[in-house]
C-alpha cells in the first residue's frame, strides 16, 4: 500500500522535511531552569517521522528521551526550533490548543500507567471518547477495553488492576479514538517480561492494523529493533538513526 | 497501660516534628468555635455581673416601689420614709407638642423630686445640674428630653413644648439617665419635668394612667442584700394591702437579666453548633492525615506494634494539637468582650462589668475538648485497624470496618458530654434540650441526605455532556468530600435559614399584617367628663371607620381563691399577672374576641355581688374556675369577686381586651378613665391626632403604627445579633469546606493534568469543576432550605403560635448564596489546579 511506501522511502530520507512525514522536528532545542543554572536537555534535534512508521526512541538514562516524548506531544514547549505534527505548528499552537490537537491526533501511554485513580478502567477510557463528542463513548470504551482482554474488568477501579492490566487501560484509553499518532514512553518499565510482552504485541497490533505512526521510547534493544527505525539519543542530541528489523507478528499469538 | 502512654508519647513528639501543615482546617476549627462560645459567655457575664452590681442604680435606689394611679398615703409614706431617703418619681405617658414645628409625638413623662437621683448620675447637654434644668425660670419650667424627641418634633434646645396644658421650655438633651433600664419598653422619648411643673400640666387626673415610684435608699449601714431582703419583709407585714409592686437591689431588671440569660443561651448553643460543623473539619483533618500516616501505621505494625499503641500514639498528637486550638480560642474568646466594649460599650443600654470569668472559659474550653474527642477517636480507632499489608495497597480499598466497641462508645460518651453540658448548666432546660434535639435531627437529616445525594449521583444516567458527567461522578468517588461538605455547610445554612425566616416572619407579623387588623389609634386618658366630647371629635373627623371605647383602671391582683399572690406558685407562662399591676375594665356583655369557656356571662340589668369573668389562660394557670374568688386592689382597695367564667381571648386581633372583666357595680362608681380604640384611613391620622390633642390636652393618643415600628426596630437589632453569630457557624462551614478542598487538592492537580494530557482543554475541565461546585452548592443548599424551613415552621406555628408566611425571598436568596459561596471557593482552591504545567506532575510520579 501507499502508506507502507511512503514509511519505507521517508525511513530512507531521514533528516529531511519530507511531504508524508506526520511528525517534523527542525533544530529543537529546550532549556529548563534548575537550581543549579539552565539546563540544556534537548539541544538541536532534527527528525521525520512518516505516516505509519515506527520509531524506536533509545539512550541512556537523562539522555532527553522522555523530554522529547513531552515535546512530541505538546505538553513541553520548546524553547527554539519548530514542531510540526500533522501539519500542525505547535508554535502556533497555544496550551488549549495543544489540548484540542492531542484529542484529535495524539494517543500516549506512559511508564506508570497515569490512569485517573478514582474512575473505573471503563470511564478512564471514555474520557477522551467523551471529550471529542463521540456518539457512543462507554460503548465504545468497552469496545476497547475488550480488545485488550480487559472485557470482565470493566468496572474496577486502577487500585483494584495489577500493573498489567492497568497499562492495558492506558493503551486502551490511547488508541480509544483512533489517533494518528501512538507515543509510548517505556510502557513496559514497570511490567515484568511476559506481561511487558503482551503489551507490545497489542501495541505493534494496532500500529499495524490501524496504520497508526508510532513512537516508542524503550531500553530493550530487540524491542528498539522491532521498529522500523531507531534513533538513539545521548546528552540530548541524536547520536545516530538505524533501521530497524521490522516486527515479525505472530499471528496466533496477539490480543489475550 | 501507664507504660505503653509513656512510648505513644514519645513517639508522638517524634512524628509532630514532621509539622502541622495539614492541621491548618484543624486549628482554625476548635479556635473559631471555641472563641465563639468563649466570647458569647464572657460578654454575657459581664452584662449579668454589671446588672447585679449596679442593681441598685438600675432600681433608682435600694428598694422601688410602685404603684397605680394613686400616691402612697401619708401613713404610707411614713413608713416608708423612716431612717430613709425617699424619692418620689411619676411616670405616664402623654403627648408633647412643638408650636413652633406643629409636629406632636408620645412621650414617656418622668416628674423628679429634688432627691433624685438617689444613685447613678444624671448627665444632660449642655451641661448642667437636673434640677436647674427643670426649675421655674422666668414664669416658665424647664424640661430636659431624650435626644429622639429633637428629631420627632423637629425641636431644638430654647423651643417652647406643649405638655398637657402647660408650656414648657426645652432645656436640655438627656445623655444618661441611670435608672432607664428599669424602665421597660418605651413607646416614646423620655421627658423629664419637676414635681411642681407635673401638678401644672393637668394630666394627674382621678384614673388617670399614671404611675408612683417610690425609691428608697437605705441608711449605708443596711444596704446589703439581706439588710434590704429584711426591710422589704418588714414592710410587706406592716402594709400587707399597699397593693405595690416591690423590687429590690438583689434583682433589679428581672426581665433584663431573663432576656440577657436567654440570649447568652441561645448565641451559645449556636457556638456550640459552629464548634460541632467544625468538628467534621477536625474529623476530616485527622482522616487525611491518618491517610498520609498508612504507610507509618502500617510499618509500625510490620514491626510489632499493638493496635492499642498506634491509637494512642496519634491520640497523644491530635489532642496536644487540640488543646493548641482551644487555647488559641479562649484567648480570642477572653479578649472578645473587651473589643465589644471599644467598640460598642456606649451602645450597650445596660451597665457592664468587662472583666476575665473564668467559668464561661472553662466551659468554653470543655466544649472544645469534648468535640475534638467526639469526632477524632472515630478516624483513630480506625486507623488502628489498618494492616500491615495495606502498605501495597491504595485509597480504592480503605479499611470500611468500623471502629471497635470501646471507641464507638468512647464516641458516644463525648457527644453525651457535649449534650450534657449544653443542657444540664442552664435553667432554660426546654429550650436547650429542643435546640439540641433540632441540631442533632439536621445533623442526621443532612448526613442521609449527603449519602442519598451520592447514591443517586452514582445511579445517574450517563449525561450526554462530558463536563456535566465528570461533575456528577466526581461527587461519588471513592474520597469525595461531598459527605462532610453537605453536613457541615448544611448545619450552617440550615441554621441562618431558620433564623431568617423566623425573623421574616415575625417582621411580617408586625410590620404587615398587625397594622392591617390592628386600630390606627389607641387613646388612653378620656376622663369621664370628656368622653361624650371625645367621641362626637372623633367620629366627625373623615375617614374613621370604627369607634370603641371602654372604662379602663388598674388593679393588682393580691389573692387568688384565698392564698395571697406571692405565696402562690404558678407556671412560669402566668407569672407576669401576679407582678404589677393590670389594666381592669367593667361590662354589661361581654367583649369582642372572646368565647366562654366555662361558666355563663352575667345577665344585661345584673347588680348583685361582684362577679369577674378571667382569661381561661390565667384560670387554668391559677388552677381556678367558677366559684373561686378573686382579690384585686385598685386604689389602694381590696375588691374581691367570684370568678362566672372564663374566656378564651383572641389576642391577634389587637383590639381592647382584658384578662379581668368585671361586672358594673362597685367599678362604675370607682374613678376611672377609658380607653378608646380608633380605625381610619392612614391619610387622616396626623389631621385626628392633631385635633385631638388641640381639643383635649391631656389625652395621649398612642399611634399603633409608631408604637409597632418601635418594636419592630428592637426586633430587628436582635435579629441581626443572633444572625452575625449564626455566620460563626456558616464560617465554620466554610473552614471544612476550605479543608476539604486542601485535601482534596492534590488528586484534582492530578486529575486536571490527565485531562489535559487526553486533549481536554482548561475552559472545559474549569466547566466540569464549576458544574461540580454547583451542584454540591445548590443540592446542599436545597437540603438545608428544607431543613431549616421545617425548623422555623415548627417554631412559628408550634412554639408561638402564630401564623406563618411562607417567604420564597429569604430562601432564593440562601440557596443562591451557598451555591455562588461553593463555586467561589471551590475554584478559588482549584485555580492552581488547573494552570498546573502538566510535565512535572506527569514525571513526579
Ligand atoms: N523540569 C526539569 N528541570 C530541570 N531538569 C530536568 C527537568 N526535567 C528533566 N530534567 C533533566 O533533563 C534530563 C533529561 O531527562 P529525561 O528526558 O527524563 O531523560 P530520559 O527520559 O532520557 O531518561 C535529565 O537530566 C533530567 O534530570
Ligand atoms: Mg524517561
Amino acid at each position: 500500500m501507499n502508506v507502507d511506501h511512503a514509511a519505507t522511502s521517508s525511513s530512507l530520507s531521514s533528516g529531511s522535511a519530507s511531504q508524508d512525514a506526520v511528525v517534523q522536528l527542525q533544530d529543537v532545542h529546550l532549556t529548563l531552569p534548575s537550581d543549579a543554572g539552565d539546563v540544556n536537555i534537548l539541544r538541536g534535534i532534527s527528525l521525520d517521522v512518516a505516516k505509519g512508521e515506527a520509531v524506536g526512541l533509545v539512550g541512556p538514562s537523562g539522555s532527553g528521551k522522555s523530554t522529547l516524548l513531552m515535546v512530541l506531544a505538546g505538553l513541553e514547549r520548546q524553547s527554539s526550533g519548530s514542531v510540526h505534527l500533522a501539519g500542525a505548528d505547535f508554535s502556533k499552537l497555544n496550551e488549549d490548543g495543544l489540548a484540542k490537537f492531542r484529542l484529535a491526533h495524539v494517543g500516549i501511554v506512559f511508564q506508570s500507567f497515569h490512569l485517573v485513580p478514582t474512575m473505573t478502567a471503563l470511564e478512564n477510557v471514555a474520557v477522551p471518547l467523551e471529550l471529542a463528542g463521540h456518539a457512543d463513548p462507554f460503548g465504545k470504551a468497552a469496545e476497547e477495553l475488550e480488545h485488550v482482554g480487559l472485557g470482565h474488568r470493566l468496572s474496577h477501579y486502577p487500585g483494584q488492576l495489577s500493573g498489567g492490566e492497568q497499562q492495558r487501560v492506558a493503551l486502551a484509553r490511547a488508541v480509544a479514538g483512533d489517533p494518528e499518532i501512538l507515543l509510548a514512553d517505556e510502557p513496559t518499565g514497570n511490567l515484568d517480561g511476559t506481561t511487558g510482552e503482551q503489551i507490545i504485541d497489542l501495541m505493534f497490533d494496532l500500529h499495524k492494523r490501524r496504520g497508526t505512526t508510532m513512537v516508542l521510547i524503550t531500553h530493550d534493544a530487540d524491542l528498539a529493533q522491532a521498529c522500523d527505525r531507531v534513533v538513539r539519543l545521548r546528552d540530548g542530541q541524536v547520536e545516530n538513526i538505524a533501521p530497524g528489523t521490522g516486527r515479525v507478528m505472530p499471528q496466533d499469538k496477539v490480543t489475550g | 497501660m501507664a507504660r505503653s502512654w509513656t512510648l505513644a508519647t514519645s513517639y508522638a513528639r517524634r512524628e509532630l516534628r514532621g509539622g502541622l501543615a495539614g492541621f491548618r482546617v484543624f486549628l482554625a476549627c476548635l479556635t473559631l468555635g471555641v472563641a465563639a462560645i468563649a466570647g458569647v459567655g464572657s460578654v454575657s457575664s459581664a452584662l449579668v455581673e454589671g446588672l447585679s452590681q449596679e442593681g441598685q442604680t438600675i432600681l433608682g435606689g435600694d428598694v422601688a416601689l410602685r404603684l397605680a394611679h394613686r400616691e402612697a398615703t401619708p401613713e404610707e409614706f411614713a413608713y416608708i420614709s423612716q431612717g430613709t431617703r425617699v424619692t418620689k418619681n411619676a411616670e405616664m405617658r402623654a403627648m408633647a407638642q412643638a408650636p413652633r414645628t406643629d409636629e406632636r409625638t408620645l412621650i414617656e413623662l418622668k416628674s423628679v423630686d429634688g432627691l433624685y437621683p438617689l444613685y447613678g448620675d444624671v448627665t444632660l447637654n449642655p451641661q448642667m445640674d437636673l434640677a436647674d434644668a427643670l426649675a421655674k425660670k422666668e414664669g416658665r419650667f424647664g424640661v430636659a428630653v431624650e435626644p429622639n424627641l429633637m428629631d420627632r418634633l423637629n425641636a431644638q434646645v430654647g423651643d417652647i413644648l406643649k405638655i398637657g396644658e402647660l408650656d414648657v421650655e426645652l432645656r436640655a438633651v438627656i445623655e444618661h439617665e441611670p435608672d432607664r433600664v428599669g424602665g421597660g419598653l418605651a413607646l416614646g422619648p423620655r421627658v423629664f419635668v419637676n414635681d411642681a411643673a407635673m401638678a401644672e400640666t393637668g394630666l394627674i387626673r382621678q384614673g388617670s394612667l399614671v404611675q408612683f415610684f417610690y425609691r428608697i435608699q437605705m441608711p449605708e449601714d443596711a444596704r446589703t442584700n439581706g439588710a434590704v431582703a429584711a426591710w422589704v419583709d418588714d414592710l410587706r407585714e406592716a402594709l400587707p394591702d399597699a397593693g405595690w409592686r416591690i423590687q429590690d437591689r438583689s434583682d433589679s431588671a428581672p426581665s433584663v437579666r431573663r432576656f440577657v440569660e436567654r440570649v447568652a443561651l441561645f448565641l451559645s448553643l449556636v457556638g456550640l453548633t459552629a464548634l460541632v460543623v467544625g468538628g467534621v473539619g477536625v474529623g476530616n483533618a485527622v482522616n487525611s492525615y491518618l491517610e498520609g500516616k498508612r504507610e507509618v501505621i502500617a510499618t509500625f505494625k510490620c514491626l510489632g506494634a499493638p493496635g492499642t499503641l498506634i491509637f494512642q500514639m496519634y491520640l497523644v498528637q491530635v489532642m496536644a494539637l487540640a488543646i493548641v486550638g482551644v487555647v488559641l480560642g479562649l484567648l480570642l474568646g477572653s479578649i472578645i468582650p473587651f473589643v465589644v466594649q471599644q467598640v460598642a460599650g456606649d451602645m450597650i443600654p445596660i451597665p457592664t462589668r468587662f472583666a476575665l470569668y473564668m467559668g464561661p472559659l472553662v466551659l468554653a474550653g470543655a466544649y472544645g475538648l469534648l468535640t475534638a474527642l467526639a469526632f477524632a477517636i472515630w478516624p483513630l480507632a480506625r486507623a488502628r485497624e489498618i494492616p500491615a499489608s495495606s502498605l501495597f495497597r491504595d485509597l480504592i480499598t480503605p479499611t470500611r470496618r468500623w471502629p471497635r466497641v470501646p471507641y464507638i462508645l468512647a464516641t458516644g460518651f463525648s457527644l453525651l458530654g457535649l449534650v450534657g453540658l449544653a443542657v444540664g448548666l442552664t435553667e432554660e432546660r426546654l429550650f436547650a434540650i429542643w435546640f439540641v434535639v433540632g441540631a442533632a435531627a439536621s445533623f442526621v437529616i443532612l448526613r442521609l441526605t449527603a449519602v442519598g445525594f451520592m447514591a443517586l449521583a452514582k445511579r445517574a444516567p450517563r449525561i450526554r455532556v462530558p463536563e456535566l458527567r465528570l461533575a456528577i461522578a466526581n461527587l461519588h468517588r471513592p474520597g469525595a468530600a461531598t459527605s462532610s461538605v453537605v453536613l457541615s455547610l448544611g448545619l450552617g445554612l440550615t441554621l441562618l435559614v431558620a433564623v431568617s425566616l423566623i425573623d421574616g416572619n415575625i417582621s411580617q407579623q408586625v410590620s404587615d399584617e398587625l397594622p392591617d387588623r390592628a386600630p390606627s389609634f389607641f387613646f388612653v386618658d378620656i376622663g369621664p367628663d370628656q368622653v361624650d366630647g371625645f367621641e362626637a371629635l372623633v367620629r366627625a373627623v373623615d375617614g374613621v371607620h370604627e369607634f370603641n371605647r371602654v372604662p379602663m383602671l388598674r388593679g393588682k391582683i393580691t389573692d387568688v381563691a384565698g392564698t395571697a399572690s406571692e405565696n402562690l406558685s404558678v407556671p412560669p407562662n402566668v407569672k407576669w399577672a401576679l407582678q404589677g399591676d393590670r389594666g381592669i375594665t367593667y361590662s354589661r356583655e361581654m367583649p369582642e374576641g372572646s368565647t366562654l369557656v366555662r361558666g355563663d356571662w352575667w345577665p344585661q340589668d345584673y347588680s348583685g355581688k361582684m362577679l369577674v369573668s378571667l382569661s381561661e389562660e390565667l384560670a387554668a394557670g391559677f388552677g381556678v374556675g367558677p366559684g373561686d374568688e378573686i382579690t384585686v386592689n385598685v386604689l389602694g382597695r381590696n375588691l374581691t369577686a367570684e370568678i362566672a367564667n372564663t374566656r378564651e381571648i383572641d389576642w391577634t386581633t389587637v383590639g381592647i381586651n382584658f384578662v379581668l372583666v368585671f361586672s358594673p357595680g362597685v367599678l362604675e362608681s370607682a374613678p376611672h378613665t377609658f380607653l378608646a380604640t380608633v380605625s381610619m384611613d392612614a391619610g387622616e391620622e396626623a389631621a385626628l391626632q392633631r385635633s385631638v390633642t388641640r381639643a383635649y390636652p391631656n389625652i395621649t393618643s398612642v399611634r399603633v403604627k409608631e408604637a409597632l415600628e418601635a418594636v419592630n426596630s428592637m426586633v430587628e437589632d436582635f435579629a441581626l445579633a443572633v444572625r452575625a453569630i449564626s455566620m460563626v457557624t456558616l464560617v465554620a462551614g466554610v473552614l471544612v469546606l476550605g479543608g476539604a478542598m486542601a485535601a482534596g487538592h492534590r488528586r484534582r492537580v492530578y486529575d486536571a493534568v490527565v485531562l489535559k494530557v487526553l486533549g481536554a482543554t482548561r475552559g472545559r475541565v474549569l466547566t466540569a469543576y464549576l458544574y461540580e461546585y454547583a451542584l454540591l452548592g445548590f443540592g446542599t443548599a436545597i437540603i438545608a432550605s428544607a431543613a431549616g424551613g421545617l425548623v422555623a415552621w415548627l417554631v412559628i406555628t408550634q412554639v408561638m403560635d402564630a401564623r406563618w408566611t411562607f417567604l420564597p425571598g429569604t430562601l432564593v436568596a440562601t440557596v443562591v448564596g451557598a451555591a455562588v459561596l461553593t463555586i467561589v471557593l471551590g475554584l478559588a482552591g482549584t485555580w492552581q489546579a488547573l494552570s498546573a504545567k502538566a510535565a512535572p506532575v506527569l514525571r513526579a510520579e
